[in-house]
């Protein structure tokens, strides 16, 4: 694939030096050339210095040709204009942008872009980690909207069903693994100590699990 | 007319002061501290809402959905952009308007992100210093897209070909017309008797042959490296 990094700080210079290793033709575009140096010794592709609103600067960076286009650079509505114009101008299939302060989504929701709040996400992550290891996050949906979450089967719910122990939460039940084999289990499945259930909600669903899990 | 002007840098605040003057409705939208403190001096604080123009949430504060008018002038085109499509797709602003800061952003501010009129005030400045170092040369005042006419203006310069004779002896082309002589700063309505003096600022409609043979008829004698400079005004 061909794809464009614009903003080549950390976030954009990790995520080039990610998508080379994996075989992709990457053209980076900064203002600054001393942001370069932020990319990984092996990394090989196109770097363009240069104000990404110049047409000039994008025709270089080969937008007429590419495949996907991934705005992160610190400045959320440098990141929204550089996306719309992707998209509405050029026609680039792939148009990904990074929000960077969570309090401009609003924004980024008028021009329709499809967003990711690191910000958001990673402290959500540390969040999960530091507050609630017993129910952990394995995937996140957009921006956190939805997620898959997985916990361990404690001992006090053996025996029971999991519809039981979930009857009003607004959930999907995705996996379970008993003694390391996964299968796609209904909601009447009876649980065992040590199972790990796989299963996809929202804040409040998980919000009320947690509640469940330190009730009994 | 109630106007909302994005920006408060010295163009943002000069123009809400003179609207102020017209007594318009006006209302500027300033977040940087250290910008405030003066536009708190210059205009009364009715006037001065306070809060970061690209988020919608702030425009809404600040009235944008009764706006007639939504003029971004601050001085990031990104953020001009953004306050521009945020305008009209969802606030549905009638008439929008812009500054351009970087000429090479200029490409962006039309249909893109809503832009009715962009100003782009490095040019516009630049074209402004040429004309007034422009004796006995031409500056191009307005494009008329439609066909190929222009507005222009020029001085006329000593010892022009022009001199003495009257507009009806000057043998102009078809597409050419003499539209207004300004003379000492007063405006002269031309007529085929009209004589033109030294100083005359002249204004015309011509096509480009007209303009070649006015450039001809109002330069100094033995000027021969004329040019021409288009001032690049919206028509």
């Amino acid at each position: 694939m061909n794809v464009i990094v614009v903003g080549c700080g950390r976030f954009g210079a990790g995520l080039a030096s990610r998508l080379h290793q994996k075989g992709h033709q990457v053209s980076v575009i900064d203002q600054t050339a001393a942001a370069f140096e932020n990319l990984d010794p092996e990394f090989r592709g196109r770097l363009i210095e240069g104000d990404v609103l110049s047409q000039d600067v994008l025709h270089r960076a080969g937008i007429e040709r590419a495949d996907g286009i991934a705005v992160v650079t610190n400045s959320d509505t440098l990141n929204a204009v550089v996306g719309h114009v992707a998209r509405t101008v050029y026609h680039v299939p792939n148009v990904v942008v990074r929000n960077y302060d969570p309090t401009w989504r609003p924004t980024y929701e008028a021009f329709g872009l499809q967003v990711v709040s690191s910000v958001s996400w990673g402290t959500q992550r540390v969040e999960d980690l530091l507050v609630q290891p017993d129910i952990r996050t394995v995937f996140s949906a957009g921006n956190g909207e939805v997620e898959i979450y997985e916990f361990r089967v404690p001992p006090r719910w053996h025996g029971r069903k999991l519809n039981e122990l979930l009857p009003d939460l607004p959930c999907g039940v995705v996996a379970l693994t008993r003694a390391g084999r996964a299968s796609l289990p209904t909601c009447d499945i009876v649980l065992e100590t040590d199972d790990v259930v796989y299963f996809s909600t929202t804040l409040e669903g998980v919000q009320a699990l947690r509640r469940l899990f330190k009730e009994d | 007319m109630f106007v909302v002007i994005a920006g408060g840098g010295r163009t943002g605040t000069y123009l809400a002061g003179l609207l102020v003057a017209q007594r318009q409705e006006v209302r500027l939208i300033e977040y940087r501290k250290e910008l405030l403190v003066r536009v708190h001096h210059e205009l009364p604080t009715e006037v001065v809402y306070e809060g970061n123009p690209s988020r919608p949430d702030v425009l809404e504060q600040a009235g944008i959905r009764r706006a007639d008018v939504l003029v971004a002038c601050t001085d990031s085109d990104a953020d001009n952009l953004t306050i521009c499509y945020l305008g009209r797709a969802c606030y549905n602003v009638p008439r929008i308007i812009a500054r351009i800061n970087n000429p090479r952003a200029g490409w962006l501010f039309d249909s893109k992100f809503h832009v009715d009129v962009a100003v782009n005030h490095t040019e516009i400045l630049a074209s402004l210093i040429m004309e007034e170092m422009s004796l006995g040369d031409m500056v191009t005042l307005l494009k008329l897209r439609r066909g190929n006419y222009s507005l222009v203006a020029e001085k006329i310069a000593e010892g022009a070909e022009a001199i003495g004779v009257a507009i009806k002896d000057l043998g102009l082309p078809q597409r050419c017309v003499i539209a207004a002589i300004i003379r000492r700063g007063e405006v002269v309505v031309p007529r085929g008797v009209t004589t033109f003096e030294v100083g005359d600022e002249v204004l015309a409609v011509t096509d480009r042959e007209g303009e070649q043979r006015l450039i001809q008829l109002f330069a100094p004698p033995n000027n021969s490296n004329h040019t021409f400079r288009h001032a690049d005004v919206a028509s």
